[in-house]
C-alpha cells in the first residue's frame, strides 16, 4: 500500500492543497495595500524525488510573486489567480480520485480471493 | 510383479523429525528476522494496529481542528480499513486451510 | 475552522469586501449631506486592508486572508457651496458638503464587489476539492 506511486499521489495532495490555500489568501488580499501574491511549487521537487525512486523526501516550497506591482505595491492578478485556481481545484480532484482508484483495486484484490 | 523390500535408502538421505524440530525452534528464538507462519501473523497485526493508530489520531485532530489537510484522514482511514480486510482475509483463509487439514481422514 | 483552512481566510476575505461595500454605500448615502460652516463636512469613509499573517505554525508561508486594518477618513474641509436658502446657511448664504465624487464612490463599489465576488467563487471550488477528498476510499 506505500508503493512509489501512492507516495507520489499523496504527496501531489498535500501539493495542490498548499497551492489551493495559496491562491486563497491571494484573493482574500486582492486590495491590500503592498501585498506580494504568493506562489507554491511541488511539481520540480517531486519529479526530483520520484526520479531517484523516494517520493517521502519532496518538498512543498512556498515563495512571493515579483511581478510587476499596481499602484498601492499590490501584484495580485485575480484573472490569473482564478484560472489557476480552477486547475488546481481539477487536479486535486483527479488525484483524489486516482488515490481511490488504487484502494479499489487492492481492496478487489483482497475481495476476489474470498 | 513381487513387492521386494524397500533397500538402498542411506539414513544420510533423509533428516530425522527430531533433529527438523531444534532447527525450527532455534531459527524462532534468534527473532531479529520474520520466520515460521506465527512471526508473520504477529508482525502483520502490529501493522494493523499501527495503521488504526495512525487513522485515530489524524480522526481527533481533524475533529478538533488541527487537521489542515483532510485529505490525510481520509487515505489513512482507507489504509487502516484495508489493512484491516487483508488481516480478516488472510485469518479466514488459515483457519480454512487448518479445518481442512484436521478433517483429512487419517 | 482550521479543518478546511480556506474556509477561514475566505470569511476574512469576505469580511473585509462586505465592510468595504458598506463604507463605499455609507459615503453614497452623504453625498449631500449638507452641514454648517463652522462644523466639519460629512468625512468619506476609506477601508484599509492589512494580510493576517504571512505564514503561521500550522501553515508555514502560506498567509490566512485579510482583514480591516482600520477606517480613515476623508477630507474635513469638504466644498463650500453658496446656498442661502437653506435652514443652515451661514450669513454668507454658504454651507458644507462633503468632499465625495459619486464617480469615484462608484468605481469603488465595482471594484468591492468584484473582489467579494471573488472570495465567494474560492468558497465554491475549495467546498468541491474538500467533498473530493472525503470520497477517497468509499
Amino acid at each position: 500500500m506505500h508503493d512509489v506511486t501512492m507516495s507520489a499521489l499523496h504527496h501531489a495532495l498535500r501539493g495542490l492543497s498548499a497551492r489551493q490555500r495559496t491562491i486563497a489568501d491571494n484573493i482574500a488580499n486582492l486590495e491590500t495595500p503592498e501585498f506580494l501574491a504568493g506562489r507554491v511549487d511541488f511539481e520540480s521537487s517531486l519529479s526530483a524525488a520520484v526520479q531517484a525512486g523516494d517520493p517521502g523526501a519532496a518538498e512543498i516550497s512556498t515563495s512571493r510573486s515579483m511581478a510587476a506591482t499596481g499602484v498601492n505595491g499590490n501584484n495580485v492578478n485575480l484573472d490569473q489567480e482564478t484560472l489557476t485556481l480552477i486547475e488546481t481545484d481539477l487536479r486535486y480532484q483527479m488525484t483524489s480520485q486516482a488515490v481511490s482508484n488504487k484502494f479499489g483495486l487492492l481492496r478487489t484484490a483482497i475481495k476476489g480471493g474470498a | 510383479m513381487p513387492i521386494g523390500p524397500v533397500a538402498g535408502v542411506s539414513s544420510a538421505a533423509f533428516t530425522p523429525l527430531a533433529t527438523l524440530a531444534e532447527t525450527a525452534s532455534t531459527r524462532g528464538a534468534a527473532s531479529t528476522q520474520p520466520s515460521g507462519f506465527g512471526d508473520a501473523v504477529i508482525g502483520a497485526l502490529d501493522d494493523l494496529s499501527a495503521a488504526h493508530n495512525t487513522a485515530d489520531a489524524l480522526a481527533t485532530r481533524a475533529a478538533t481542528g488541527q487537521l489542515a489537510d483532510v485529505h490525510d484522514y481520509t487515505i489513512a482511514a482507507t489504509e487502516a480499513s484495508l489493512a484491516t480486510e487483508l488481516t480478516v482475509a488472510v485469518r479466514n483463509k488459515a483457519v480454512e486451510a487448518f479445518t481442512s487439514i484436521m478433517n483429512m481422514p487419517l | 475552522m482550521a479543518t478546511f483552512p480556506v474556509l477561514s481566510t475566505m470569511a476574512n476575505g469576505l469580511s473585509v469586501f462586505r465592510t468595504w461595500m458598506d463604507a463605499v454605500g455609507d459615503n453614497l448615502a452623504n453625498l449631500n449631506t449638507v452641514r454648517r460652516t463652522d462644523e466639519a463636512a460629512f468625512q468619506a469613509r476609506f477601508v484599509v486592508a492589512e494580510a493576517v499573517d504571512y505564514g503561521n505554525a500550522a501553515t508555514p508561508g502560506i498567509g490566512s486572508g485579510s482583514r480591516v486594518a482600520g477606517v480613515a477618513f476623508g477630507s474635513a474641509e469638504g466644498r463650500l457651496v453658496h446656498d442661502p436658502e437653506h435652514p443652515l446657511a451661514d450669513e454668507d448664504g454658504m454651507v458644507r458638503l462633503p468632499d465625495i465624487d459619486m464617480a469615484t464612490q462608484m468605481t469603488q463599489l465595482i471594484q468591492a464587489q468584484r473582489g467579494y465576488q471573488a472570495n465567494l467563487a474560492v468558497v465554491d471550488r475549495a467546498r468541491d476539492a474538500y467533498l473530493a477528498a472525503l470520497q477517497i476510499g468509499k
